[in-house]
């Protein structure tokens, strides 16, 4: 076993050195378990999955909560499929990631593209002038800009969906994009501190810099409303989270709730003032307490 | 790990070839820091001991290792160069250096870490995994001997670029400061206690200590008095002063100082040693009047 060849550095056995051990329980170890559990999870899932029927979704919940069955089987009259990701704390970015990649590449929609490059250029800018070192982040742009162009049919460098989910499991490139998506997301939250602060201090007593510098920049952080929203706000792509979750109403009927992240920004296309009803999001992400997941509508 | 040629594709050579770039071209004082010709994941390091502390002056080497997955995960640090604050050859625990293994991120650098590192030399290790708490005087031991050499450590060619990376730091490093044993009090405030004197010979050993250095007083404040265009004299201002004020009485003794608040505040101290000088001249002066007449006092005495 893994586990065993990790505890075991100092020559104990498994057992004899998880109790005697706390005590010089240091980085390294941590670092070692935290790779480990993390291989776990691998095993169980790539980074992305393959898509399977809302059915899946039940037969995961067979003898659980009759209020979750009930907005599963609501789910699947709107909507076709469930993609999972894998649980390791990225699965909003991740899912964001591929979610976006397949529009474009279903879609073809050269407009959008040029206009998300603006949105990109506009994100270097405000980390340049946050005070980020342009190493520490072109590296992942340009990666996330050569699969944007990737995907775009007619060139060499054009791939396929099989490819763009290859590419997704490549963690020398899901990783990259990921990371990119949270550079993107801290300098927005920290560009629009006075907007996002009453918001941070919600989820963590420390300042805005302090909240991107623990749980947002960091891979593996787990994701929140916070950084939905500015993702959202900074690339200009509005975003649909389904929540299934056990809450019901109480006048007795089930539905299953959804909340769309509108990108606040004006310079959207088709965004007529006040009225967010005409925005159709095409990323659609469920979420289940600490865990999101792609969807597919019918 | 990684051999002579690169795959240039590799994210993390491509970044660690950046940063290499970055630490050439934008080189610090403060440190300096070089990947092993041989291996892009090894690199050597020596960090300056931050001014104002007990490492100052100090150059202290260590090596840095960066993992495959660079820059998602942590570099990792060890001290070559005993110091007092880090064990040598140690791991150094990054969760004191502020760089939280599950925190680190990829918009660090190892330029930001060494200068977290740096910034932890004088902090308090408070009991941390490869922390040393030596005394102020061991550590300041250590800092001198620091600048001798680089330690010997590995093979010929990370000695090579250790000695190359020590010499060009000790042409930068400031000298290790001098420990000087106490602050010298202030003068005046001792001296201006000895102005009333009790006895006679209290007063004659103050006045032989005064008199040298009263002339070239005496001078200066001529001068300055002169810049004062109110106070045009042509007489050596410092004679008559002394008259009027051995007229007036030692109870005038401040009379001078409306003079000196005209100058500079650094001329003010000047005036007040000339003020205290004369006030001591006229006091011995008057003393010796006073013993004159306490002599035929004694007489009367002796004659009643």
């Amino acid at each position: 076993m893994q586990n065993q060849e990790g505890c075991g550095g100092g020559g104990g056995g498994a057992t004899s050195c998880e109790f005697e051990d706390w005590g010089s329980f240091g980085d390294e170890a941590i670092i070692q378990q935290k790779s480990e559990i993390s291989a776990d999870e691998a095993q169980k899932i790539p980074f992305v999955a393959d898509k399977e029927p809302i059915s899946a979704l039940a037969a995961e919940y067979q003898s659980g909560s009759p209020i979750l069955l009930e907005k599963i089987k609501i789910l699947g009259e709107q909507y076709a499929a469930i993609r999972r990701t894998r649980g390791d704390g990225n699965c909003f970015f991740r899912s964001f990631m591929f979610s976006y990649l397949e529009h474009i590449l279903d879609s073809q929609d050269q407009a959008e593209v040029d206009r998300i490059k603006a949105k990109v250029e506009e994100c270097r800018k405000t980390l340049q002038s946050l005070g980020y070192t342009d190493f520490t982040f072109e590296d992942f742009f340009a990666l996330f800009l050569e699969q944007l162009d990737s995907v775009l049919q007619g060139s060499e460098s054009s791939i396929s969906h099989d490819e763009l989910i290859i590419r997704s499991r490549d963690q020398s490139i899901s990783d990259y994009v990921v990371m990119f998506f949270r550079f993107v997301t801290a300098g927005e939250i920290r560009k629009r501190s006075e907007f996002f602060e009453p918001f941070v201090m919600g989820l963590s007593n420390g300042t805005v810099e302090q909240f991107c510098k623990s749980a947002v920049e960091p891979m593996g952080e787990e994701s929140d409303h916070v950084h939905i929203t500015a993702l959202s706000d900074a690339l200009g792509v509005p975003i649909r989270v389904v929540y299934l979750d056990r809450s019901s109403c109480d006048t007795g009927g089930v539905s299953v709730n959804h909340h769309d992240f509108i990108p606040t920004t004006s310079d959207l296309p088709n965004s007529t003032s006040g009225s967010t009803q005409s925005i159709q999001p095409y990323i659609t992400l469920l979420y289940r307490p600490g865990h999101y997941d792609i969807l597919y509508p019918k | 790990m990684a051999e002579d040629k690169y795959n240039m594709k590799n994210p993390a050579v491509k970044r660690i070839m950046q940063e290499v770039k970055e630490m050439q071209s934008n080189p610090s004082d403060d440190f300096m820091s070089l990947p092993l010709e041989d291996n892009l994941f090894e690199w050597q390091f020596a960090i300056r001991g931050p001014r104002d502390t007990e490492f100052e002056g100090g150059i202290y080497h260590g090596r840095i290792q960066l993992p495959a997955e660079y820059p998602f995960k942590p570099p990792s640090f060890m001290l070559l160069t005993p110091n007092g604050r880090f064990e040598t050859q140690t791991k150094i625990c990054l969760s004191i250096s502020n760089h939280h293994p599950e925190h680190w991120q990829p918009s660090w650098s190892v330029r930001t870490a060494l200068v977290a590192l740096i910034a932890f030399m004088p902090t308090n290790p408070n009991g941390a995994l490869g922390s040393l708490d030596y005394k102020k005087e061991e550590r300041r031991a250590l800092t001198i001997k620091s600048r001798q050499a680089a330690p010997k450590y590995g093979t010929p060619d990370r000695q090579k670029l250790m000695d190359e990376i020590h010499e060009n730091m000790l042409s930068k490093a400031p000298p290790v400061p001098q420990l000087t044993p106490s602050e010298s009090p202030e003068e005046p405030s001792s001296n201006s206690e000895i102005e009333p004197p009790a006895n006679s010979q209290d007063a004659e050993g103050v006045v032989t200590r005064e008199v040298p250095s009263n002339p070239e007083v005496g001078e200066r404040i001529i001068e300055e008095v002169q810049e004062v265009p109110d106070n045009a004299n042509p007489n050596p201002t410092g004679v008559r002063a002394s008259r009027e004020v051995s007229a007036s009485g030692p109870s005038d003794q401040l009379l001078p100082k409306p003079e000196t608040r005209v100058q500079k505040p650094a001329d003010d101290r000047l005036f007040t040693w000339a003020a205290v000088g004369l006030t001591i001249a006229i006091l011995v002066l008057l003393l010796k009047k006073f013993m004159k007449s306490s002599g035929h006092g004694a007489v009367f005495l002796d004659g009643s």
